[in-house]
């Protein structure tokens, strides 16, 4: 059984290893390293291909798969540039305006929408709006990163690990309101603070043309708006939806795909072009790192990891929780919340097993996972998409520079959720 | 019908160790499009186009941003110029490898190739790489449309 956990570890390790490094494309180390782990089981007797598919939690692909139709068929309407635009007139090209609008519509987008999807489609709009008003887009580019990165945390919603530890936990859409959004409102203003006192110079400096920004046209923006308008009101239901799915007894993913499926009768898209543009490279990740994660648990070695922190229950659970918090923080600074998430997961469940109270550990590696990306440029997927796209521009985002601006906000919202976790925590 | 009888041969270029600026000042002057790069002897060496130039002006959002329609006034853009550094910078970093036809080509073959790697200008060289001449889409097209009168 030695040779087993042991051999599954590595299994496991060289994939993340190979993910990190980016050697190889993360779908396909993923998937090998799924196959590998189950023909190891299947030779070594602790895991099969039906415990594999077990593994998979569907919960979590279904409200991920909901949520990317109904983006993928908001996105071609121009509704998210649609956005930013108006932002840019209600700044009137006042730099702070425009900082705390384009990071608050960042923000509240990226609680229901994908991360990902928002800021790939607010980045150039901002770039445009940058180079209009004659002031650098870094301020503005980082901020979307960094506030989306943090806003994400308020909802079941709002980033993949807390679709993940909602599943697992079997915590609910309110659950999540109640639990996580107060603390997130303070780090979030308190990273908006910060941003805009790191940012001073830039956001000091006076626009060369400020008047541009009023004869861009919001309306041109759209190019299908009666199509937006439709897919709007199938979210706003699907959050009303979300707000009570537990009174209902209906999963979040049923909610998603519903309206997903409301959603596409109502508009009746070319089903290819929204196909064409949901990431099943992300899903199959998702996937092959859940299967591989269960040839873990299978082969005993997250119940070993259990026992090594079996010892850790003497230790304050409030200190327990706040260490977590940091740790995972650090750990997704560096790499991807995702593997470090669902690898955690079986492992929180097992302290559970052993009598610990495990619910404000939800919520600790919620805050860990979802407030450590913001602290390196590689952190998070939003903040390497906002850097490569900046790459190509005149005025790129250096690595330096974002942990000169990241790092603060990582360390200053990890404070916030901290102190927060400790005062509040008889209420968790 | 070969191109040598259509082509200019008055050919506008410029030495390799030109800079951006005086690229830019030759484009003002004599109102081209292109600009052969010719090193030693008049050798063809590369081709600079007026749009190579144009993109240091451009701005980086229209790289990102298919449908522009809705931005009506490019404000700041408008009065923006590539920094100094940028201008006294060899013109070799904005140079393109030299597509160009032997002085012998057939005229519909220029075309052809014109369209192929979108070019509006073609240079023409000698059998020796020697830059003798050039020909726009103009000069080739309405040669090639004078030979309609002769259809009956």
């Amino acid at each position: 059984m030695i040779l087993a956990a042991v051999l599954s570890s590595l299994i496991f390790l060289i994939t993340l290893v190979l993910i990190f490094s980016e050697k190889m494309n993360r779908s396909i180390t993923a998937i090998a390293g799924g196959v590998f782990m189950v023909g190891l089981g299947k030779i070594m007797h602790f895991y099969s291909e039906e415990a594999a598919l077990e593994a998979i939690d569907f919960n979590t692909l279904g409200l991920l798969l909901g949520m990317m139709i109904l983006v993928a068929m908001l996105e071609p309407t121009g509704f998210f540039e649609y956005l930013a635009v108006l932002a840019a007139r209600a700044s009137k090209g006042k730099p702070l305006r425009l900082f705390v609008l384009l990071g608050s519509i960042t923000t509240v987008l990226s609680m229901f929408l994908d991360n990902v999807t928002t800021v790939v489609l607010i980045a150039p709009v901002t770039i445009l709006i940058s180079e209009i008003l004659g002031v650098s887009p870094i301020p503005y580019l980082v901020t979307e990163a960094l506030l989306s990165n943090t806003g994400g945390v308020a909802t079941l919603v709002g980033d993949p690990p807390n679709v993940l530890i909602g599943s697992a936990a079997g915590l609910s859409f309110a659950d999540f309101l109640i639990y996580s959004l107060p603390i997130v409102v303070v780090a979030w203003a308190g990273a908006l603070i910060l941003l805009r006192y790191l940012f001073k110079s830039e956001l000091s400096k006076r626009p060369r043309n400020a008047r541009a920004v009023m004869k861009l046209n919001p309306a041109e923006t759209l190019n299908h708006p009666k199509t937006a308008r439709q897919i709007l009101i199938v979210l706003i239901a699907a959050v009303f939806l979300f707000f009570v799915h537990h009174l209902l007894h209906i999963s979040p993913s049923f909610v998603a795909l519903g309206a997903a499926a409301v959603a596409l009768v109502v508009v009746q898209p070319d089903i290819n072009e929204v196909l064409k543009r949901i990431e099943w490279s992300v899903l199959i990740f998702f996937a092959a790192l859940f299967i591989m994660v269960g040839g873990l648990e299978a082969s005993g070695v997250l119940g070993s990891i259990v026992g090594l922190f079996r010892n850790a229950s003497s230790v304050q659970p409030v200190l327990f929780g706040v260490l977590l918090i940091w740790v995972v923080a650090a750990l997704s600074a560096v790499v991807d919340n995702v593997p470090i998430t669902i690898a955690l997961i079986p492992v929180i469940k097992g302290l559970g097993e052993t009598g610990m109270d495990i619910t404000p550990l939800w919520w600790a590696l919620a805050f860990g996972a979802g407030f450590g990306g913001n602290g390196t440029i590689i952190g998070s997927t939003a903040n390497i998409i906002v850097a490569t796209l900046s790459e190509k521009t005149r005025t790129p985002i250096t690595s330096k520079l974002w942990i000169r601006r990241g790092l603060p906000v990582m360390l200053t919202t990890c404070a916030i959720a901290s102190i927060l976790y400790t005062i509040l925590y008889r209420w968790f | 019908m070969e191109i040598s009888k259509y082509m200019k041969r008055n050919v506008v270029s410029i030495p390799e160790t030109s800079t951006v600026r005086e690229a830019a000042a030759i484009f003002v002057k004599h109102h081209v499009g292109l600009l052969p790069i010719v090193g030693k002897n008049k050798k063809l060496i590369g081709v600079v186009g007026l749009r190579d130039l144009l993109s240091l002006e451009l701005p980086d959002f229209v790289s990102f941003i298919a449908d522009v329609d809705f931005v009506h006034d490019f404000g700041a853009v408008e009065d923006t110029r590539p920094p100094a550094r940028t201008l006294d910078k060899s013109i070799k970093t904005l140079m393109s490898p030299a597509i160009s036809v032997p002085e012998d080509t057939g005229l519909l073959r220029v075309y052809a190739l014109m369209l192929q790697h979108q070019l509006h200008d073609m240079p023409v060289v000698s059998k020796d790489d020697k830059l003798v001449g050039v020909a726009s889409r103009v000069d080739v097209g309405a040669a090639i449309l004078s030979t309609w009168s002769k259809v009956a």
